[in-house]
């Protein structure tokens, strides 16, 4: 695996869109943050910023995880365009020329997608730090309700997987990217909204994505369950049926390329 | 001498059309194989299925006696088709990653390069290449770590004149230190001037393998006419030296192996008791001997 991600690393390292669409995760992430913390982008009264509340220790997490859950769809753009690029140049079929199998093709992308994932999220992780530590937060309240920083590894790798899998299967830049918007913003909160609409189960949030949205859920939902008091709500379901996710995509993408020409 | 490559009854469809038939030959070691055919004869499909982007229907190939594949196309310096390398990358960092996949050949980059006459633009980004500079780029990195087979899809494509030479030249002399190759091409001249062994496709089928001397003889036909057609047909069918015999219109044609002479099947008719009326010998080019085999 490590010498499969090296030579995924030749391929990107100069490669300009691989360093704007990573710059854009790495700069808007903490400055949309940054802007909620300090007010200037606000929610309700500017008295009380209902959306400011949540950048100390324990909160930050769920909350900056919540945020990333959005910007990881400039890495999810990244996955597809470097993905299709094989097909575009017709590399893939070079790689395996040169003497990849089409399995060491594949793992050498699933590798690429659980290294971004691990990037992202230690990037969140470190960012996360910064706004606890400044919001008065001291080292040992870290562990605080740390597993929001797992879910965010699982989201990312589900939302990534879900890209390369579309990739491989649509094998078209343009055609990949416009599916991928249309289903992670109007089909799937369609078929959720039909599958709950008169279900007691709510399926419907089990759906591809949904599953790991569900694990990081808008900030002001847990803040206020917490202030009603409320249980939070468990989240092993989640976790289990988004690595199943991950586990298809993987299984799925898989099959479709042994089975194919190149 | 060790077989390089056994191909054993492969074929091939694409939904209605067959591109490779059953198709079996061997390639020597230290030939130049040429596979020659008319466009859509199979020939990419054959070279696409024996470098694993293509899956076979049936049948199968073996290299180097039966070398686990992928380690064996390590062992390859290919160019299918068109030339594949990522746009964004310069000639050198393009070759970097085929180095790697290859895992030898890393120190090779610039001698390669100058052998190509890409030097000078070697940091030059890929898409900024002509066509005839990316095809050489091709060539490049087939010879990365100097393979002991190469495998070329027509590979003066794009290439001018001088250029075409070039190539032809440097095919001999790899050929000469002893390396194995394996070129497909529709351009029988090609095949002609740098090939020793050739495999003639047609729609899939294999029509022809062996030796380009063999297989591409040029024989001598001659044409020949008497009063009583059936007799001289019936005589010459008996003579030795004669491998054909055709009617065609109202002449007899003749296809004779090298030592017969116009002189001796006019000897040979006349101690039959025929008299000729019509003798000419028709030399035939390889040319018409490739269209007859191509075309029906």
């Amino acid at each position: 695996m490590r010498s499969l991600l090296a030579i995924e690393w030749l391929k990107i390292k100069r490669y300009r869109t691989f360093w704007i669409l990573i710059g854009f995760f790495i700069v808007l992430l903490p400055l949309w943050n940054y802007e909620i913390s300090s007010g200037m982008i606000s929610m309700g009264n500017s008295s009380i910023n209902l959306l400011s509340q949540a950048y100390a220790f324990p909160e930050v997490w769920g909350n900056l995880g919540f945020w990333a859950s959005i910007f990881v769809v400039f890495l999810s753009i990244l996955v597809i365009i470097l993905t299709t690029n094989e097909y575009n140049f017709r590399t893939n079929r070079q790689n395996v020329i040169d003497g990849w199998s089409r399995m060491q093709f594949y793992h050498a992308k699933v590798g690429m997608v659980i290294a971004l994932s691990l990037a992202a999220t230690l990037f969140l992780f470190l960012v996360g730090l910064i706004f606890g530590l400044a919001n008065g937060g001291s080292i040992t309240d870290v562990v605080d309700k740390f597993e929001q920083v797992g879910y965010f590894f699982l989201l990312s790798v589900d939302y990534l997987g879900f890209a390369l899998f579309l990739s491989l299967w649509i094998k078209r830049s343009g055609l990949a990217i416009g599916l991928f918007f249309l289903y992670s913003i109007i089909i799937e909160s369609i078929l959720k909204g039909l599958i709950n609409w008169k279900m007691d189960m709510k399926l419907g949030n089990y759906l591809p994505l949904q599953s790991s949205d569900e694990l990081l859920p808008f900030p002001l939902v847990s803040l206020m369950k917490h202030i009603a008091k409320q249980p939070d709500a468990s989240m092993g379901p989640y976790v289990i049926v988004t690595i199943a996710w991950i586990l298809i995509y993987y299984f799925a993408g898989r099959m479709m390329l042994q089975r194919s020409d190149w | 001498m060790q077989t390089i490559l056994s191909i054993n009854n492969l074929t091939k469809s694409y939904g209605p059309v067959q591109a490779l038939k059953n198709v079996s030959f061997e390639v020597p070691e230290g030939c130049v194989f040429g596979i020659l055919g008319p466009n859509g004869s199979g020939k990419t499909t054959l070279l696409g299925t024996i470098l694993n982007v293509l899956n076979a229907d049936a049948g199968s190939f073996q290299w180097f006696g039966g070398m686990q594949q992928d380690a064996a196309r390590r062992q390859i310096g290919s160019l299918l088709e068109t030339p594949n390398f990522y746009h964004y990358l310069s000639a050198m960092g393009n070759l970097e990653v085929n180095a790697a996949i290859k895992q030898r050949g890393k120190d090779d980059k610039l001698r390669v390069l100058e052998k190509m006459g890409l030097l000078q633009r070697k940091d030059s980004k890929f898409q900024t290449y002509s066509l005839g500079m990316k095809q050489r780029l091709a060539i490049a990195a087939a010879l990365l770590g100097n393979p002991k087979v190469l495998v070329f899809d027509e590979p003066t494509n794009g290439l001018d004149p001088a250029g075409i030479a070039e190539v032809r030249e440097m095919i001999r002399m790899l050929n000469k230190e002893g390396i194995t190759i394996i070129m497909a091409s529709h351009l029988l001249d090609e095949v002609e001037k740098v090939c020793t062994h050739v495999a003639i496709l047609k729609k899939g089928d294999l029509l022809l393998s062996g030796p380009v001397d063999e297989v591409l003889r040029s024989e001598d036909q001659v044409e020949v006419k008497a009063a009583d057609m059936q007799l001289l047909e019936g005589v010459l069918a008996t003579m030795p030296g004669i491998t054909k015999v055709q009617v065609a219109n109202d002449l007899i044609q003749v296809t004779c192996s090298e030592n017969v002479t116009t002189q001796g099947i006019n000897e040979y008719c006349v101690s039959k008791g025929i008299i000729l009326s019509h003798l000419l010998l028709k030399k035939k080019s390889l040319e018409t001997k490739f269209m007859e085999l191509t075309n029906n």
